[in-house]
């Protein structure tokens, strides 16, 4: 059959034999320009323009914003209050519901069957953090701890308590753990960071107020004793009333155990290790005073 | 140091020439540009004790007229900034409101800790409540601040938290 016999070679035969394409030619479809209304061009030199009559209105020499003819403004009346006192100060959490996270899963965005970090996260597109607004990492909450059905190694940064009990019914380790800011942008983006071959740096302890928090096996902070994470499991499971599944036993025992350093961003890299990303090597520091400050520690 | 207190003074003495303190502004230009020579080429510690006995003479005169004439606020809404072209917010505005994700805005009651004493149990407490604007106010509070503040935030252990949602609202 020839190009010509069929429908499309009829229309291209049409389309070559129709004039060039020009200005003249177009025309935009009835109804989507309207006119432009031109204020101040009406009969004997037009009207009020659309200002008003007489006053600051027409003449505009309104006062500024807020300004209510001297009275003192209502923005000025109201006392201070430390609403917003050193809100760039406060950390903030970016939820992520278990709901979405067995999302993830379900669709293969995120693999169960790895240790499931902050860079997993980002790098399947299911958190956005910022670090830059003083996200200090994410927070795991309890919607969809019901349907919540799986079995991973979660490293959060804040956990709520319904939320662990849902982790750790399904067999599942969780454990929540600190990032400072500057950990916490070459966690969530490291290949900027490696490309950059700055050597890694070490993730600083969190500081007063939020140590309590991570060294309270109720949070499983990461920080905590791992006698008492395994008592408040067991207390979890009475108060929820389910039995925690033996994970000795399980395939995936090794990655479900698989945990950080309190002063490790990666695993499988240490601090102090430069990564050369164009050679595909790593560098480990040999100097001694520099091993010392990176807490000589062997390849984790 | 002492080039950089009379950098600032000199901000002081030019409302003083309105006054007619002519003579005191020729004696300190002298000492301006020799201050300047001075500090370019090495500090003297003659030139250092010679400057301030004049100053604290002056900033003993000047200091009673510094803070109700010199400095007045400034309550405009800057549309376009000078240095980055951006709307800015106002102040005043962020430290007395809250902003709540759903639009309401927070305030405290006015005279809430002011004369106690002569208010009955029922005011103080009508006083001590966080109220919400009308839409008007909002409104206004809006336009005075950029979308930073209209943001949603996730601190932790927020009291606000459960109030930056409307829940059960109809239309």
């Amino acid at each position: 059959m020839s190009l010509t016999k069929t429908t499309a070679g009829k229309t291209i035969d049409i389309v070559k034999n129709l004039p060039r394409i020009t200005l003249a030619n177009l025309r935009p479809n009835p109804g989507a320009k309207k006119d432009e209304k031109h204020r101040g061009r009406g009969m004997h030199g037009g009207n009020k323009s659309g200002r008003g009559h007489k006053g600051e209105r027409q003449r505009g020499n309104r006062p500024r914003l807020g300004f209510e003819g001297g009275q003192t403004p209502f923005y000025l009346i109201v006392p201070k209050y430390g609403y917003n006192a050193n809100h760039s100060r406060r950390p903030q959490y970016p939820p992520l519901s278990l709901r979405r996270l067995q999302y993830l899963i379900d669709l293969g965005r995120v693999d169960p069957m790895q240790p499931i970090d902050l860079t997993q996260l980002v790098n399947c597109r299911g958190v956005a953090i910022q670090p830059l607004k003083r996200d200090y990492g994410i927070q795991l909450i309890d919607e969809g701890a019901d349907i919540f059905s799986a079995k991973v190694n979660l490293e959060v940064q804040v956990a709520s308590e319904k939320a662990i009990a849902a982790v750790e019914r399904n067999g599942g380790v969780i454990t929540t753990s600190y990032y400072d800011p500057r950990s916490l942008q070459i966690l969530i983006k490291p290949v900027p960071f490696l490309m950059s071959g700055d050597p890694i740096p070490k993730r600083l302890l969190p500081g007063e107020d939020l140590l309590p928090y991570y060294t309270d096996a109720s949070n499983r902070g990461y920080l905590a004793d791992p006698d008492k994470v395994q008592a408040a499991r067991l207390g979890l499971a009475k108060k929820y009333g389910y039995t925690i599944p033996d994970i000795t036993r399980e395939i995936f025992f090794e990655m479900l155990v698989q945990r950080k350093d309190p002063r490790q961003i990666f695993f499988g890299l240490s601090p102090g290790w430069v990564v050369n990303m164009a050679d595909k090597k790593i560098l480990k520091p040999t100097d001694d005073k520099v091993l010392q400050y990176y807490g000589n520690m062997k390849s984790l | 140091m002492a080039a950089t207190l009379t950098r600032g003074l000199s901000g002081l003495l030019r409302p003083l020439s309105v006054l007619g303190r002519d003579c005191l502004r020729l004696t300190q230009t002298p000492r301006f540009s020799t201050l300047c020579q001075r500090h370019g080429s090495k500090p003297l510690p003659a030139v250092h004790t010679a400057a301030p006995l004049q100053q604290t003479g002056l900033l003993k005169l000047v200091t009673p007229l510094i803070p109700s004439l010199m400095l007045q606020p400034v309550r405009n809404l800057t549309y376009y900034s000078l240095r980055k072209g951006k709307r800015k917010s106002v102040k005043s505005v962020v430290q007395r409101f809250l902003r709540l994700h759903c639009g309401l805005w927070v305030r405290r009651k006015a005279g809430y800790k002011k004369k106690l004493w002569k208010k009955s149990a029922a005011r103080k407490k009508r006083l001590r409540e966080h109220v919400f604007c009308n839409k008007t106010q909002c409104k206004l509070l809006d336009k005075m601040t950029t979308s930073y503040w209209k943001r949603r935030n996730w601190y932790l252990n927020d009291p606000y938290q459960k109030y930056q949602d409307r829940v059960n609202l109809k239309v």
